[in-house]
């Protein structure tokens, strides 16, 4: 279980997340939405390591991750996908999903092998171009391959940052569907983070609803798609 | 002809010193963002150290092996006790632009180079020393015809062949070159994946220590040693990483024996003064035509 406590993010003077707390429920997609500037992003990147917190408490397994670095964090087990189909586009396909192993390589050789032929059967189109420069790569091929990046590392906890940005819906719905699909079969908990909220309400167990860095509604997916109240004040639809 | 092609042959064999002092360069830049201008003085150092123990009747392997080590942890210590420090004080008022965070390690390096320079003449006093050379420096002969090059040529060149390969294959086949590919181009998402950058970037340093310590090593031989006597190497080397992209190892490897062949040609067609007008015109030209270098990336630019 991933248990966040008052959690306060600062960037400079601006106060980005404002004292946010909830869980998210082991082998469950959480999904976060709200609006842009909302600090859905620093949320995940406060949890990956990536900034530092001010003040609160994250718990995951119950180990605080509060001022450990993101390398360290993604040993234990959260893997986060930034926004923008973070790959590096200088290396090759099977570079990027090399990076995600690397920090595993010692200790657990033969499963390395394994979780990347598994990347490689879940995503067919990473396979038939393992070679190529991930530069070359479609938007959508380039979000599947960060999500293969951070899969390697066999994480228990994903942290997926706006994977439908800029995507086709047909495309948006293969990588949604595919996420959904590793929830229910390996017990993957899942973090979702979406501006597209009907898309991540539609998978989703259960929805946080941020605005101005607080959290306005913490309640089951199905409820929150059905509250047209709140739909209208925060979402503007 | 054999004027032409004794300028190729000393020309690749400086060019090869070259072009591992702009590998030690480029390494440094992409692993941790500083141009170095410490590393030739740090070879300088480590030159003197073998100096010593020849001079102290150690074989020159012996001194070979020791320089080497002690330029891998003289560019392991730069990082350790200088450039990370300097990292961790962002919070400082100093520290708080983008350009002062890339300016301040690069003036740290034109100190650190002060203290080298100081410190060895101090230790070995400031004279001039000759180096020797593990091979023959003079015109070999086979079989009574006078070659157009050196047995020290020959040993200058396969010695950095040999490293060039070796490097080529620890960043291209290893877990570990590519941990340091991945921190270079893109440090966030190589800290997600687990790459702990911050060991990338010594490494960075301590290699680029070991490249520059060889050069040190090739290079003395043909000039000699005094505590300031490889700057002008360093100003060699950064040019060339400079016109083959300062973000491009091949690149700055390219640059290297560019400026080694042009520097032969000159010295042996024209005349050795005129150099320095060479080196400029053809790094004019280069930042004219192809300003990100002959194989650097356009993005480097925004730094």
């Amino acid at each position: 279980m991933l248990k966040i406590e008052n959690l306060v993010t600062e960037y400079g003077a601006v106060r980005a997340l404002d004292g946010i707390s909830f869980t998210a429920v082991e082998g469950k997609i959480t999904t976060v939405i709200g609006a842009n500037g909302a600090g859905k992003s620093t949320l995940l990147r406060t949890i990956s390591g990536l900034e530092r917190a001010k003040s609160g408490q994250i718990t995951w397994a119950d180990k605080s991750l509060i001022g450990k670095a993101p390398e360290s964090i993604v040993r234990s087990g959260i893997a986060h996908v930034p926004e923008g189909h973070a790959v590096i586009s200088q290396l090759t396909v099977a570079e990027n999903i090399e990076m995600g192993s690397l920090f595993r390589r010692r200790n657990f050789r033969s499963d390395v092998k394994l979780a990347i032929e598994e990347v490689y059967e879940l995503f067919p189109r990473l396979a038939e171009r393992s070679k190529q420069l991930a530069g070359t790569l479609s938007g959508g091929e380039r979000q599947m391959l960060a999500i293969s990046r951070a899969l390697v590392s066999r994480p228990k906890l994903l942290l997926l940052d706006e994977p439908s940005l800029g995507l086709a819906p047909l495309v948006v719905e293969q990588i949604i569907q595919t996420v959904n699909d590793l929830c229910r079969k390996s017990g993957l908990t899942v973090l979702l983070v979406e501006q597209n909220a009907n898309t991540a309400l539609a998978v989703a167990d259960y929805g946080v609803l941020l605005s101005l860095g607080k959290v306005v509604a913490n309640l089951p997916a199905a409820e929150l798609k059905a509250d047209a109240s709140l739909r209208a004040a925060y979402l503007g639809y | 002809m054999e004027q032409f092609l004794s300028a190729i042959f000393a020309g690749t064999a400086s060019g090869s010193i070259y072009a591992l002092v702009a590998l030690g360069l480029v390494l440094v830049w992409r692993g941790a963002g500083v141009i170095n201008f410490a590393q030739m003085g740090q070879a300088m150092f480590s030159t003197y150290v073998a100096s010593t123990l020849i001079m102290n009747g150690y074989s020159y392997w012996i001194a070979f092996f020791v320089a080497l080590t002690v330029g891998t942890v003289l560019g392991t210590a730069v990082d350790l006790l200088v450039m990370r420090p300097l990292s961790g004080k962002r919070g400082s008022a100093m520290l708080a632009s983008p350009a002062m965070r890339g300016t301040v390690p690069v003036i740290a390096s034109l100190g650190i180079l002060g203290i080298l320079q100081s410190a060895a003449g101090m230790i070995w006093a400031a004279e001039e020393r000759g180096f020797p050379a593990p091979v023959n420096t003079l015109g070999l002969s086979i079989g009574g015809t006078v070659m157009p090059f050196t047995a020290f040529d020959l040993f200058v060149i396969s010695v950095v062949l040999v490293t060039l390969i070796i490097t080529t294959i620890f960043f291209q086949k290893t877990g570990m070159g590519l941990a340091m590919r991945a921190s270079a181009l893109n440090p966030e998402v190589a800290r997600l994946s687990g790459i702990r950058t911050s060991s990338v970037r010594t490494l960075s340093w301590a290699i680029s220590g070991a490249a520059s310590s060889l050069a040190g090593l090739l290079v003395t031989p043909s000039a000699n040693l005094s505590p300031n006597s490889l700057d002008l190497i360093l100003i060699i080397g950064f040019t060339a990483t400079v016109i083959g992209g300062l973000d491009s190892l091949p690149g700055g490897v390219l640059g290297g024996f560019i400026l080694g062949l042009l520097i032969s040609f000159v010295n042996v067609y024209d005349s050795p003064s005129d150099i320095f007008l060479a080196i400029l015109v053809l790094l004019l030209i280069v930042l004219l035509v192809r300003p990100q270098g002959l194989l650097g990336s356009k993005e480097v630019r925004r730094v």
